[in-house]
């Protein structure tokens, strides 16, 4: 199928970004590609530094150069390579066409100006709003993410509000404009279990409202089987599984991502199964590799369990399972 | 439980004073309003919660890092609470902490030997033998001998948090306040730690209280919890029991709050409305009652006490009375 009959809204092919240091070049992102198709919520889910953030923020552009550099790879976006465009093009997609919303609300949002100020702001930017539109927009923004009172709430500074309703008040800005795609890069790692469940439920409400389309960045394994449709799984700079949701929990393929569920503490475990394993958690030996210098071979063959001599010598490259189940890895055909 | 318990905890509370404003009486922060729970040896008690519910604060509470308000920590049936700093030292090293952030928790112009040393060091443990209980310690907590020289910025998050544990270990604690001690790291290397942490209670018979926000996680390493709300204990009890089928409303809102990766059946979620209130002036009654689905006149009135509902589980709801 082309990307055209599938309904694909963003399509990243072979992103590589790299990080040019004083002695030596950091491979953040190395060769990732998929698609965002219109009206889906797509996971990418990693550990910290395996370039999940970088991806999400080049699609942006807001990833300043140096130190950093597009090293190959396009993101297509209406047809159109968003890496082609210049800062002023740029402007018009952020917040517009694409935004993004960050982990910690208080660092994202600006402490000297009202809430309403900053929800209003990309549609002032985007569309002229007047100012009076502007603060009636911001209060109605308000008043969709779930905060009482809005007008009044509009007028307030961050530091007023509780960290939950930051984060609101961070979505509304972001939908502010009626975005076609919302990057939400770790949305509710900073807050609390009830606080996040109040957040992710907004999120799903506000996507069937608006029809937005997700891109869902998080390493919490949980929040994706909740929200996701489809989960791309990333490893030292690269996609190594990518599938339906239910698929990659019931039947996951690579040795990384088996390791990631197995470690993962799970509430559902029955007692028994608990006590029998003398209660330990299988471990991922090892730590995640650095990313400078030439990748010669799988990335996460030093802490594979599966690994064989073909794993240190040669590249694995994507295979498709079926049903769309991607995974990069020479041992795991028998699985 | 058989005999005194390890720890005893009674009424433990906390208020911090805030800036007294002109013409009114000067407000406290009730971080700890009133918490007591035994633990014994070789057993874990985790301590859950959200942000602001008092975790953090009864843990440092039982260190005696920061002075309680009122009530009493009994350690090994002796009360810690009223002694002096020097009376309180030998029981000191008996008790150790492990903190959230073990790049902030270790002094970064000390190697990491040295680092590991300090607390023998401090209690008079002659050069001669430390050199050979910090190899020993690093065997033990699974970093190589070589690594004595480093310095805490050469160590990834997972070993910087080994060497944490290290310094924990060296003067044979019984027992070990851990406060998130894994919440900074990636699930492979959490694994990791907390496997170390149940070897290590298994092959020395500590005694852990393991504050943590990550339900699973407390799940899997504690043998009792206990859910804070507000500053108080809303249940606690044997942990098999508190997540198969949680009393208090909290308990429930917040278990059901947590993303799961099986679909659990027709699990229904109780989304909470509103935020915590503020510790600086808590609701009356039931600090919960504000948020609580199933609130009733008289948890506005009156707070409920922790009662046993039976085999030493205790919840403090009135719906369970």
């Amino acid at each position: 199928m082309t990307s055209a009959e599938r309904d694909t809204i963003v399509e990243v092919d072979d992103l590589k970004v790299w990080f040019a240091n004083r002695d030596a070049i950091v491979r953040a992102v190395d060769g990732v590609s998929f698609e965002l198709l219109r009206g889906e919520t797509l996971g990418i889910v990693g550990e910290s530094g395996c370039g999940k953030s970088v991806t999400a923020m080049t699609m942006l552009q807001l990833i300043p150069s140096p130190p950093s550099v597009i090293a190959g790879g396009t993101i297509r976006y209406n047809g159109e390579d968003l890496l082609t465009f210049d800062e002023e093009r740029m402007r018009a997609i952020r917040g517009n066409e694409i935004s993004m919303i960050f982990q910690d609300p208080m660092t994202s949002l600006n402490p000297v100006l009202t809430i309403g100020e900053q929800i209003a702001e990309p549609a002032k930017l985007h569309r002229g709003l007047s100012q009076s539109a502007a603060r009636e927009l911001a209060a109605e923004m308000l008043q969709k993410v779930g905060i009482p009172e809005p007008h009044r709430r509009a007028d307030e500074y961050p530091h007023q509000f509780s960290g939950g309703m930051r984060q609101r008040a961070m979505i509304a800005a972001a939908l502010a404009c009626n975005p076609k795609v919302l990057i939400a890069d770790e949305p509710t790692t900073a807050l609390d279990v009830t606080i996040q469940a109040q957040i992710l439920e907004l999120m799903l409400a506000l996507k069937h409202e608006f029809g937005t389309s997700i891109i869902m960045i998080t390493h919490d394994l949980g929040v994706v089987a909740e929200t996701c449709g489809r989960v791309v799984v990333m490893y030292a700079g690269r996609k190594v599984e990518e599938a339906a949701t239910a698929e990659l929990f019931t039947a996951p393929r690579h040795p990384y991502t088996l390791g990631l569920l197995a470690a993962t503490p799970r509430l559902d475990t029955a007692p028994a199964i608990r006590r029998a394993d003398r209660m330990r958690l299988q471990e991922i030996p090892g730590m995640v590799p650095t990313l400078t210098g030439e990748r010669v071979g799988c990335s996460f063959a030093p802490r594979c369990p599966k690994s064989t001599d073909i794993c240190r010598e040669s590249d694995p490259q994507l295979e498709d399972y079926g049903n769309g189940h991607l995974t990069a890895c020479f041992n795991c055909r028998s699985a | 439980m058989a005999g005194t318990p390890l720890l005893d905890v009674r009424d433990l509370k906390k208020h911090f004073p805030l800036k007294r404003k002109l013409f009114r009486e000067r407000q406290h922060v009730h971080a700890v309003d009133g918490v007591s729970f035994t633990l014994g040896p070789g057993e874990t008690l985790g301590i859950v919660g959200e942000s602001g519910c008092g975790k953090s604060t009864a843990a440092k509470l039982i260190m005696r890092l920061i002075e309680p308000t009122t009530g009493q920590v009994r350690f090994d049936g002796t009360d810690v609470t009223a002694m002096t700093k020097r009376q309180f030292r030998p029981f000191r090293r008996r008790m150790q902490i492990l903190f959230q952030d073990p790049y902030a928790s270790l002094n970064p112009r000390m190697s990491a030997g040295a680092i590991v040393g300090e607390p023998l060091l401090n209690f008079g443990v002659p050069a001669s033998e430390r050199s050979a209980r910090v190899e020993q310690l690093f065997d033990r907590i699974g970093l190589h001998r070589d690594a004595m020289r480093k310095y805490a910025h050469e160590f990834s998050g997972g070993q910087q948090q080994r060497l944490g544990i290290a310094r924990a270990l060296a003067l044979e604690p019984r027992l070990i306040v851990c406060d998130e001690p894994v919440s900074a790291l990636d699930v492979s290397i959490q694994a990791q730690i907390i496997n170390l942490l149940i070897d290590l209670q298994q092959d020395l018979g500590i005694s852990y209280i393991f504050v943590a926000h990550d339900l699973a996680v407390v799940q899997h390493i504690s043998d009792r919890v206990a859910v804070m709300y507000l500053g108080r204990l809303v249940e606690i009890g044997d942990g098999d029991r508190l997540f198969a089928q949680p009393l208090h409303p909290y308990t429930q809102a917040l278990l059901s709050a947590v993303p799961r990766t099986i679909a659990a059946g027709e699990r229904r979620r109780i989304v909470l409305k509103g935020d915590v209130p503020s510790p600086v002036s808590p609701p009356p009654g039931c600090h919960f009652h504000p948020r609580c689905p199933e609130a009733a006149d008289r948890c506005r009135q009156q707070a409920p006490e922790l009662r046993d509902v039976g085999g030493g589980y205790h919840v403090s709801c009135w719906l369970h009375v």
